[in-house]
């Protein structure tokens, strides 16, 4: 024959009906893939025939048209053969088995898992908590809030006349649709959280902290702000998107979404989501004609009480870690421009 | 003749002596360096396709582990179509975010939401067993699933169902119905797999599980108030009762991976590849239980210290542990298996991946 046949290689054929092997030789003559057992031979055009990607030590198989596939073993003959009758394997499989291109995978992956963090997911966030429905945001604050009352708060001792004049001071101040309630803080201390609905935790430690109740307005008005740049929700999704990731690269734990509410009160808001807030406060504040100056006040007396108390940051100041910057912020652009 | 597959496998003309089966162990020839590979490309093409391309990559693992996986000097095939398996995964998702927000809305649309799961699931279930068999092949020959609706029914809804409302005192008969639903339904070409599993080999295998779950919760209890106790701040507040609980359920997980599983996992493989026979064939897996403590101790602690970078191979090391345990004692020719009627490769095709076809992986 005219056409370059290529040197014979051999190979296990099954012909898809019965579990037979044929031990064989198979070869190329221009084209056409020769293959020739003891009792049998077939000629296939090479277009007709698929190969499969190269595995380690795992044999190739290459599949007939009608269902009949040759393994073969003979993986350097074979890498000849194939080179030869030019196929070219798929990008993904060289990647796989060059040093060079896992390690750049390593990197990259590495990269992106940062990008992803530190960008991506705060923008999907952003992006997606205007449309999450105001009832299931309803209903994950209600969840939020019971399971912050039988694991974290006491029932409140202050005065209801306290309480009241508060809450209808906080009312006439906003128009952020809110409810506030008021809880003994045992564990957290003088502290102060909002949920995504609108409502607003104050404990009777923090009353006790303010010298007065504009101390405590202040400190609501920066409360607010989470609630209206939908802080906590955009938390809650970045939580659940990365518990989601988690689940599916490490397995089925499932009811890992469950936990979902848990993530208002355990992880903290970001330091640029504190610093919005404080914003928030500052122009509300000073629009109101009040002093931007007395959050900064209250912000030092939280920050020094948990200092003292001894318990550590948590909660308000939990992802606070830089006060003093906050405070000067605050005290620096407390005058209307 | 130089063929190199003579001296592994001879074309059988064997006498076979009746009596005394010939043992065909499975090999397995993967290696954490190559798996690695494909482990990170498929990692990084998932993230970059936001978890589309984990259907592709679920493909290329299962090829890369059926055919590094050998019996008698030839070895496995996977054939399943990505996209059925895409599918699959946005089904189960959906389902998942359903089950786990549908109870947050309303009581009625929760309720609403289970039974439509519960219509649903071992329909799901049953095809995603046809679909993993059916894709599935030694040479050249598709394994198979015949499972029924209505047993799917009993072992995917009233069984589990049963076992909850008797404080899974009926877990285990649970077990035994669903392992023998799995196996007595598949076959390999035209012949069909058969299994005898006695429901207290199941009683004795959770028994134990149990006795060491109690003993691994214990631990975890002890471990965690020792150390507070020694760090001396429980009288002081700071500790909470949930911050406790939480370090007290993290353990007890830990431990129960650690401790539990690779009992039960051995315990069970064996259990089920000991009394399933194919044909005139037998299985023995002799998988030992400190030989799996072993690995998945090691593989626990390397895994962490190289920040699941060794996840790989982990894998590999598992699986081809737990492979290799496993012997087929072939009491006849292997040559002698057909194709089912009408199933032959060409006829079912790869290409034919129809509107039912999902994988949901079990």
């Amino acid at each position: 024959m005219s056409t370059s046949r290529s040197e014979a290689i051999p190979a296990l054929y099954f012909d898809g009906r019965s579990a037979r092997p044929h031990a064989a030789q198979l070869w190329l003559e221009g084209d056409v893939l020769r293959l020739e057992a003891a009792d049998l031979s077939r000629s296939d055009p090479v277009m007709s025939l698929r190969v499969s990607e190269p595995m380690g030590r795992a044999p190739r198989l290459v599949s007939f048209p009608d269902g009949a596939h040759a393994e073969i073993r003979a993986h350097e003959q074979f890498a000849r053969l194939l080179q030869q009758s030019g196929h070219v394997d798929r990008a993904t499989v060289r990647f796989a088995f060059d040093a060079r291109w896992v390690l750049a995978s390593v990197g990259l992956l590495l990269l992106l898992v940062w990008a992803g963090g530190r960008w991506g997911l705060p923008w999907a966030a952003e992006r997606v908590a205007p449309l999450v429905p105001r009832l299931a945001v309803e209903a994950m604050s209600t969840q939020a809030l019971a399971l912050i009352d039988e694991r974290l708060l006491e029932p409140s001792t202050l005065d209801a006349d306290v309480t009241a004049r508060l809450a209808e001071t906080l009312a006439a101040r906003t128009d952020v649709p809110h409810r506030l309630y008021f809880r003994s803080g045992g564990p957290v201390g003088a502290n102060a959280f909002a949920l995504p609905d609108g409502a607003l935790i104050v404990t009777d430690e923090l009353v006790a902290l303010a010298p007065d109740d504009e101390a405590v307005i202040a400190v609501l008005m920066h409360e607010l702000g989470h609630v209206e740049l939908r802080h906590g929700l955009r938390m809650m999704l970045q939580g659940s998107a990365v518990a989601l990731i988690m689940t599916g690269y490490f397995g089925d734990v499932s009811n890992l979404l469950a936990t979902a509410p848990t993530y208002i009160i355990q992880s903290g808001y970001s330091r640029d989501m504190e610093r919005e807030a404080d914003d928030y406060a500052r122009r509300k504040l000073l629009a109101q004609g009040r002093s931007p100056a007395v959050l900064a006040d209250m912000l030092e007396r939280l920050a020094s009480a948990h200092r003292d108390g001894g318990d550590g940051p948590s909660g308000w100041l939990s992802s606070h870690p830089d006060v003093a910057e906050r405070v000067a912020a605050l005290r620096e652009r407390s005058a209307p421009r | 003749m130089d063929n190199p597959f003579l001296a592994v496998a001879p074309p059988e003309p064997d006498p076979f002596i009746a009596g005394t089966p010939r043992r065909e162990p499975l090999t397995f020839t993967g290696r954490g360096r190559e798996y690695f590979g494909i482990w990170i490309v498929n990692l990084v093409l998932s993230v970059v396709t936001l978890g589309i391309y984990s259907a592709w990559a679920k493909v290329r693992r299962l090829q890369y582990f059926h055919r590094n996986t050998s019996l008698a000097g030839s070895a496995f095939d996977y054939h399943g179509d990505p996209r059925a398996i895409l599918k699959g995964r946005i089904i189960g998702l959906v389902l998942l975010l359903a089950y786990n927000l549908s109870f947050d809305v309303s009581l009625w649309l929760g309720i609403v939401t289970l039974l439509l799961l519960a219509i649903v699931m071992p329909r799901l279930l049953m095809r995603s067993l046809r679909f993993r068999a059916r894709n599935t092949s030694w040479r050249g020959l598709r394994f198979g699933f015949d499972g029924g609706l209505r047993e799917a029914y009993s072992v995917f809804l009233l069984w589990p169902v049963l076992s909850v409302f008797t404080a899974y005192l009926l877990a285990p008969i649970w077990h035994q119905r669903l392992k023998t639903y799995q196996f007595r339904h598949a076959r390999f070409g035209a012949t069909r797999f058969a299994i005898q599993l006695r429901e207290s080999s199941f009683y004795k295998i959770y028994g134990v599980a149990l006795l060491v779950g109690m003993a691994a919760f214990l631990l975890a209890l002890v471990a965690t108030v020792g150390v507070v106790a020694a760090a001396g701040t429980l009288g002081e507040g700071r500790a909470t009762p949930l911050m406790l609980g939480l370090a007290v359920v993290g353990l007890m997980w830990l431990l129960l991976a650690l401790l539990v599983w690779p009992y039960v996992s051995a315990r069970l493989q064996n259990l089920v590849w000991n009394n399933l026979t194919l044909g005139p064939h037998r299985f023995q897996s002799a998988v030992r239980v400190r030989t799996l403590y072993l690995i998945t101790f090691t593989n626990l602690l390397a895994t962490v210290f190289t920040l699941g970078l060794f996840m790989p191979f982990a894998t590999i090391r598992l699986l081809r542990y737990r492979i290799e345990s496993v012997t087929l004692l072939a009491g006849g020719p292997l040559d002698d298996f057909l194709a089912a009627p009408g199933q032959d490769v060409a006829a079912t095709g790869e290409e034919t991946a129809d509107l039912f076809d999902v994988d949901i992986a079990l």
